[in-house]
């Protein structure tokens, strides 16, 4: 199963992830972060993340810590 | 070796900074310190040191400051309306705590002025021409051999204190040949690993910087240099006294004012006349206390400097009401003829009515 | 397996102090992953400079200096230098911005290159100046508006401006000059192959090397991070084109 780490006190709600995420599995989440706006969240119920890291990459924050992906 | 050598002050200079350790040096041409880098550049290629022709005394200062943040010992050397230029990075090297050693030989100004000796910039040196809180340590020599003894003393500060330290010369002594013996380095090598950045290998990665956006802790750097500062003033303080004690006149020069200053004395001294100097090698810490202790036995004060009397308020600060004081002074130019100071001098003399004449 | 992780030379718990979607955090990533693949960690020193890049400092676990405002290049001279008189073998780059670099430090940028120093110097050009909230800088596009070119910039009122790029691959001691930008994670692979590129000029003596990286202003361009990246596809990379404008690493 691939999944990503994400840290919530480092996102800065830019969002840039929810649009790189190929399978949309990046979302606003409903808690407010140290900006003052929604921080993002993973869900990932159907087990879809491709563990491609793309989100991670885009994150200016280093806010998606980690990313692991099924071998 | 040691045998004297004809040598300007200049030269003695750089042959001083190389024999004290000297890694780097960066400069960029200005009369009447262009020697100093001509001199080095050849000595410093072939031993394989740092020496840049910089594209600005700008660059040649954050040069040097990038050296001494790698642990190198780096000196700079230009003239007045080019020290100028150099003293925003002067105001980050005291913030930084960096030991850059900077020669400041003399020329007359304000702007571009001309290449003349004069000593105008001991405001700029001592009170400083960068933002900010801080202080530079300044050295002042009035010889030949001295430039050379002062860049030692010059380096050793700098790292002891992790301050900037600038060698005052006038333009006179920059220029002026002297037989003289280079001696050896006197003092110990201090050593700066504990802050010096070359890399964070096997220890927590450092760095310097001066902003600091935490009022609280901004404050706390300010105090923390204050303090510094005030053990320099306490420890660093240096003068030459020329027979002050029990004089009746005392002068106080610097640089090689100071020189033609003990002619002065025992002209008057044949005449009855006790005239004493005091030569502060420190401009900053300048050495109040002693002359303050002075002002308690002397009562009439000679200020002569050749600028428009700039070193004046130091000795005002440090003689408060306890002693007249008179300044003799011509900001550009040939030195006041011996002549003109004792015509001077004589007038204060009779004006005091001294029991003596 | 695990496919991505926090660099090494990125300080633990530092939290980025840039704007959301700003991409100097991106461009300091990179940067990190880079010293982390060629392990220059221990032998690094980071030279910052004045404006949002200062703060480089704060966030790289390398040992780091600021400069004062332009003069990076001169620092990193001076501390390159320094390294060689002492017979230590030391990895120096500066982190600075457009107007840092291109503006008042033009004469140290520009100088450092024609010595051919032997440091690298990445260049965040954000067409602003971004810290002090926005204005004109030496980058800003024919027409743009900032708040010291309400009208927008015109050549014959504002002047033209500068690309750092191309002016330093014409220096004889540049060995490497590229442009690159991070608005996808294309582009974002790119920039991290350029950075190392330059890196690897230093490692190998070869001279100076440049990489400027054309980067997004969210706040003061008043657009959304999405439509701050679409900016620079859109409009900003035809102004300021991607390319490598010089590499003498294969010649």
């Amino acid at each position: 199963m691939s999944y990503i780490e994400l840290d919530k006190n480092k996102c800065k709600s830019c969002y840039l992830c929810i649009d790189t995420c190929p399978k949309k599995l990046i979302t606003k989440s409903s808690e407010i972060g140290s900006n003052g706006n929604y921080v993002v969240q993973f869900k990932d119920e159907k087990k879809e993340c491709l563990g491609c890291a793309m989100c991670a990459m885009i994150c200016p924050d280093i806010a998606i810590t980690s990313v692991y992906k099924d071998e | 070796m040691s045998e004297k050598q004809l040598l300007k002050g200049n030269i003695a200079i750089a042959k001083a900074a190389l024999k004290a350790g000297c890694k780097c040096y960066f400069g960029y041409p200005i009369t009447p310190q262009s020697e100093i880098g001509e001199f080095l550049s050849l000595e410093m290629q072939q031993k394989n040191l740092g020496y840049v022709c910089a594209e600005s005394e700008i660059g040649a200062i954050n040069m040097a400051l990038g050296a001494v943040a790698a642990g190198a010992k780096a000196m700079v050397s230009s003239s007045s309306c080019a020290v100028s230029l150099m003293q925003e990075t002067l105001s980050y090297a005291a913030s930084d705590e960096l030991p850059i050693v900077l020669v400041n030989v003399m020329r007359a100004g304000p702007g571009q002025g001309y290449i003349y000796p004069s000593q105008g910039d001991y405001n700029q040196a001592v009170i400083g021409g960068g933002n900010g809180d801080y202080h530079t340590i300044v050295l002042s020599p009035s010889s030949v051999e001295e430039c050379a003894l002062m860049t030692y003393q010059a380096f050793y500060l700098s790292q002891k204190y992790r301050n900037p330290v600038i060698l005052l010369v006038d333009g006179f002594l920059g220029q002026m040949a002297e037989a003289v013996e280079i001696k050896e380095n006197p003092y110990p090598e201090i050593d700066n690993s504990s802050w010096c950045l070359q890399g964070a290998d096997n220890r927590p990665s450092r760095k310097i910087h001066s902003l600091e956006p935490n009022q609280d802790k901004l404050n706390q750097h300010i105090i923390n240099l204050n303090k510094k500062y005030h053990t320099i003033e306490q420890a660093e303080a240096d003068y030459e006294s020329y027979y002050c004690d029990d004089a009746d006149i005392i002068i106080t020069a610097f640089g090689s004012m100071a020189r033609i200053t003990k002619a002065i004395c025992n002209h008057y001294k044949k005449r009855g006349i006790k005239i004493g100097l005091l030569r502060p090698k420190t401009l900053w810490p300048f050495p109040y206390q002693k002359l303050r202790e002075l002002s308690k036995k002397t009562k009439i004060f000679i200020d002569i400097e050749m600028n428009s009397g700039q070193m004046l308020k130091d000795v005002k600060l440090s003689i408060r009401d306890d002693a007249s004081i008179s300044f003799i002074g011509k900001p550009v130019g040939d030195f006041l003829k011996f002549e003109e100071i004792t015509y001077a001098i004589d007038n204060i003399i009779k004006e005091s009515n001294l029991a003596s004449l | 397996m695990q496919v991505y992780s926090t660099p090494k030379s990125i300080k633990k718990d530092s939290k980025f102090t840039f704007c959301p979607g700003c991409d100097h955090g991106l461009a300091i990533k990179l940067t990190a992953e880079v010293i982390d693949e060629l392990n220059l960690r221990e032998k690094t020193l980071a030279v910052a400079s004045s404006g949002c890049s200062v703060f480089l400092y704060n966030f790289l676990d390398v040992d780091c200096i600021e400069s004062p405002h332009g003069r990076a290049a001169a620092v990193a001279t001076g501390a390159k230098r320094a390294f060689r008189a002492q017979n230590k073998d030391r990895f120096v780059f500066t982190y600075q911005g457009d107007g840092d670099f291109a503006s008042i430090g033009l004469g140290e940028s520009l100088h450092s290159a024609l010595r051919g120093e032997n440091i690298s110097i990445i260049c965040i050009n954000n067409t602003n100046y971004g810290m002090t909230g926005g204005q004109m800088g030496p980058t800003s596009t024919i027409g743009q508006i900032t708040t010291t070119s309400p009208l927008g910039r015109n050549k014959n009122y504002h002047g033209f401006p500068i690309k750092a790029a191309e002016h330093i691959a014409l220096c004889e001691g540049t060995a490497f000059s590229a442009r690159c930008t991070l608005y996808d994670i294309k582009n974002i692979i790119n920039t991290k192959k350029q950075i190392k590129r330059a890196f690897d000029c230093q490692l190998k003596g070869l001279g100076f090397s440049f990489v400027e990286i054309l980067s997004s202003c969210p706040t003061n361009w008043k657009l959304s991070p999405k439509d701050a990246h679409k900016k620079i596809e859109n409009e900003l990379s035809k102004i300021y084109p991607i390319g490598i404008f010089k590499d003498i690493s294969n010649d």
